[in-house]
């Protein structure tokens, strides 16, 4: 009859999981070239959570999920899973980032200019509803600019080395295979630098933006500015085993380097965050957290610990989710625990603990342990 | 020779999903959490095709033993039917190709969830708990870098204060499962949530228990033959569920840990958590030849 029982309870999963399926469209090639074409930003947001930078397979979580995102993402990481690291390439500096949008919130203009690329920032928010009408939704070519902005800029940060505004500490020369993995090591705190901004890179948007804007609005140690956000493509740079080294492809990127205002030891901090896909929220909202973490504070909301743990977008929504499983053993052995305590205080009352400010109050309810999941 | 010889054909993953390099960590870390029993090895955790929190610490770690010849029973509150069992079960077998059982004797390879099955398990055979909270401290020390020095230290003060607490405002020991205990003299670990009845399952048993979180990417583990003490006071006994008079609905057995079912009126029946064991009991009360394992519990009462 058991047999019976489990053949049941593979029915029912796979039933459940059609019922699921069966209210999307089907999943076509087609599809997914659609999403990959016409919702780039979401494309590259789970791109950026997944850590795999592969725009047609992220297309294919998102239709495959149906849109859901903690889903998709983890589609991606679990793929992820099954291929090798072969191969590690090279560090990509700010000033080989080919840009196409970069800002200072910190100075009016600086060395290699601002650039306002691709935004939405100063459009009006309205909704297009005419097209559901029929309308067809113009929107005028671009005019190209006289004089292009040029392709890379220079680091703003190394303006304010110079001038001694903030610290020359430059990361030492780390040969490739000895950089951290967070996916291939337990991430321990104090964490790595390297662990630290690769968690951030892979991290929840949402959660991200969360605790981030937690610390700009005081829950934090820091009010920070904008120093140098950009949109970018890198080059991914490989070094063939005789030494040449070359570009096996472009990947969008964004990165967000925030500045303090607040000076420790007569210098300005920096926090930085970067990520695969242009995601300027995230990266801002990192790059603060980032910053926070650097100082002495109680602030939950800017302990490294704290952030690095609730913001991990498949571990966090895994959790979240998982408390729907049974748990009606562990729910029972507290039970157990609580009905005793109960029949014992009904059976002497008088033995019930006493609070001595209130002698005349009853005793106490048992307190029911929290209940491990 | 030629290139194609030396290659193997390409599929869509290895055996057993993880990648050789995978499954090499889990193996390290796995040695080491059995030379230094109940010490919380940290570990990469790779992400598989279940979500957080749903057995993935555990399924690395079956996934890594897992060979063509295993055995293997999956069971989710002692029970083989629950469906994240049956998932489980199903990915073992769309990867693995193993022989499955529900029998816990016939098994080789058992990954839990919240139970210890009540049949005595064998030298031959490993448990694989998973683990949602591999931290004892946790409810006393939320920040794991502070827990882990205490860890280091040996301080357990604040779980002891905890566990008086408890006594002076309810009377008892209020912990329901996943019972802090002492393994090996030396760590106090969670056996996760387990209840209370199987802790002392783990004490001085035959058979290894690997213990593995990978959400929270800890893999512990209680070798065989190997002390297991929860922690209770001198003059104030360790007490498991008081499940040992009670008959389990379906099979009419009594003496083992039941799950309660309330009905109308606000009246409750109890049927047996290990539900397979309960079904052999059922299928010897209507003549089938059972062969049953020892038990870990005669007549309701730790057989030791």
């Amino acid at each position: 009859m058991a047999y019976a029982a489990t053949r049941g309870g593979e029915e029912a999963i796979e039933q459940a999981e059609r019922l699921y399926r069966e209210d999307l469209a089907p999943l076509t090639a087609e599809r997914v070239a659609e999403v990959r074409r016409t919702m780039p930003y979401l494309v590259d947001r789970v791109m950026g959570e997944a850590s795999l930078y592969e725009p047609d397979l992220a297309a294919l979580a998102l239709v495959q999920t149906g849109g859901d995102l903690y889903e998709a993402v983890l589609l991606l990481r679990a793929y992820r899973t099954t291929q090798p690291r072969l191969w590690i390439a090279e560090a990509v500096r700010h000033a080989d980032i080919l840009t196409v949008r970069r800002i200072s919130a910190a100075f009016k203009d600086i060395p290699g200019g601002q650039i306002l690329g691709p935004t939405l920032d100063y459009s009006h928010r309205l909704l297009k509803v005419g097209v559901l009408d029929g309308e067809p939704d113009t929107v005028a070519p671009v005019t190209p600019s006289e004089t292009p902005a040029p392709a890379t800029q220079p680091a703003l940060a190394d303006w304010q080395r110079e001038k001694g505004l903030i610290e020359d500490a430059r990361a030492e020369a780390v040969p490739l295979e000895e950089i951290p993995d967070v996916t291939r090591d337990g991430l321990l705190f104090p964490a790595p630098r390297a662990h630290r901004l690769q968690t951030l890179a892979r991290g929840d948007t949402g959660g991200m933006l969360a605790l981030g804007y937690a610390n700009m609005r005081g829950y934090g140690p820091t009010h920070p500015t904008v120093n140098d956000l950009r949109l970018g493509e890198a080059e991914v740079r490989l070094r063939h085993p005789r030494g040449t080294v070359f570009s096996a492809g472009r990947v969008r990127v964004s990165e967000a380097e925030m500045v303090s205002k607040a000076s420790e030891g007569g210098k300005l901090q920096l926090g930085f965050c970067a990520t695969f896909g242009w995601n300027e929220v995230k990266t801002i909202a990192g790059a603060t957290l980032d910053l926070s973490m650097h100082f002495e504070n109680d602030y939950p909301a800017a302990s490294e610990e704290f952030v690095l743990y609730h913001t991990e977008p498949t571990e966090a929504s895994g959790f979240c989710i998982h408390f729907k499983m049974p748990h009606y053993v562990t729910f029972q052995s507290s039970l157990d625990a609580l009905r005793d305590a109960n029949a014992k205080r009904e059976a002497h009352p008088a033995t019930a603990p006493e609070t001595p400010e209130t002698p005349d109050a009853p005793a106490p309810a048992p307190e029911l342990e929290e209940m491990p999941s | 020779m030629s290139l194609a010889e030396l290659t193997a054909p390409w599929q869509r993953f290895n055996y057993g999903f993880l990648d050789e390099s995978a499954k090499r960590e889990i193996r390290r870390k796995t040695l080491k959490a059995i030379a230094v029993p109940g010490y919380q090895v940290p570990y990469a955790s790779r992400e598989v095709p279940m979500a957080r929190g749903w057995g993935t610490g555990g399924l690395q770690v079956t996934l890594t033993l897992l060979k063509p010849s295993s055995v293997v029973k999956v069971i989710d509150q002692g029970a083989d039917d629950s469906v994240n069992a049956v998932s489980i079960r199903k990915f073992l077998r769309r990867v693995g190709g193993v022989a499955e059982t529900l029998d816990t004797t016939a098994a080789t390879l058992i990954q839990s969830r919240h139970r210890i099955p009540e049949e005595k398990l064998r030298a031959d055979q490993v448990l694989v708990l998973q683990v949602p909270d591999p931290e004892p401290l946790r409810a006393v020390e939320p920040d794991i870098s502070e827990a882990r020095h205490m860890h280091a230290d040996a301080d357990y003060g604040l779980l002891w204060l905890k566990l008086y607490e408890q006594i002076v405002r309810s009377g008892r020991i209020m912990e329901g499962a996943s019972y802090p205990s002492l393994v090996n003299g030396r760590h106090v670990i969670s056996p996760s949530p387990i209840p209370r009845w199987d802790v002392p399952k783990l004490h001085q048993a035959d058979n290894l228990t690997i213990l593995s979180a990978g959400r929270e990417k800890r893999i512990y583990a209680v070798p065989p033959h190997t002390d297991v003490a929860p922690l209770a006071f001198d003059d104030i006994a360790y007490r498991v569920e008081d499940h040992a008079g009670i008959a389990c609905e379906r099979s009419g057995v009594k003496g083992y840990f039941l799950n309660e079912l309330p009905k109308g009126g606000g009246a409750s029946v109890y049927e047996m958590s290990d539900t397979h064991f309960a079904t052999k009991h059922i299928q010897k009360r209507e003549g089938e030849a059972v062969s049953f394992g020892a038990t870990y519990y005669r007549k309701g009462s730790l057989a030791r």
